[in-house]
């Protein structure tokens, strides 16, 4: 006996097998109570049990709450001390810094505001220099110290 | 008394020549390191420059020379 091709089984075009067949709100966007379909009772009683459990009060999922609104910019700064304002020494806050109603970075010293790196060289030259050339003498001594002195030299000179 | 490797004078012309002669200072703190060998001196040079140990060689020595 041929089998009817609508009696069931696994069918690959089915809705559920469609993968792209997912609730877009990942399952809580169903309302309402869900309707069993009662069947097999005797007559009259599966439309009753439908109206029963469709009656029943069932647990809704929580519904998400919006995250609270971020405070104000005005808030968040208001515990904040302006640059301007004055420390223990009468000058502002932002004394030093090129901005606010201070010095300027022109009242930085010097070794907070240049680059002391040359200085330390010139002074490190001047303290080395003289073993420098004693070294620079000795016998096999390679050509590329001899430059390295001699630009010493030249930048102490 | 002649030239010799793995002293202070060797090491200062090796990082002297690799890290330029603008970070002078640097390259004598680091000369003063009591390096284990020239070798491990190098690998530190080539590991910090990328490059090359730059400076004189034992074979490219010249007496010769002279300085200003």
């Amino acid at each position: 006996m041929a089998g009817n091709e609508n009696s069931g089984g696994m069918r690959p075009t089915a809705p559920q097998n469609n993968p792209a067949n997912v609730s877009a709100t990942g399952g809580n966007g169903q309302s309402g109570q869900p309707k069993p379909g009662y069947t097999g009772f005797a007559y009259g009683q599966n439309g009753a049990l439908d109206a029963q459990a469709g009656a029943a009060k069932m647990q809704q999922a929580p519904t998400p709450t919006a995250a609270p609104a971020p405070a104000s910019m005005a808030s968040i700064l208001g515990g904040l001390m302006p640059l301007d304002a004055e420390s223990q020494d009468s000058l502002p806050i932002s004394d030093g810094v090129d901005t606010g109603r201070g010095r300027g970075s022109s009242a930085l010293p010097p070794s907070v505001n240049g680059d002391t790196r040359i200085t330390e060289n010139i002074d490190l030259m001047k303290k080395y220099l003289p073993d420098l050339l004693d070294a620079a003498r000795l016998p096999g001594a390679p050509d590329s110290y001899k430059r390295l002195v001699n630009y010493v030299k030249a930048r102490l000179i | 008394m002649k030239w010799v490797e793995n002293n202070f004078f060797d090491h200062l012309d090796k990082f002297g020549n690799s890290l330029g002669y603008d970070n002078f200072g640097v390259a004598v703190c680091l000369s003063m390191v009591p390096w284990e060998s020239p070798q491990d001196r190098d690998v530190f040079i080539m590991t910090l420059t990328g490059e090359d140990v730059k400076g004189g060689e034992p074979s490219t020595f010249n007496p010769g020379s002279a300085v200003m």
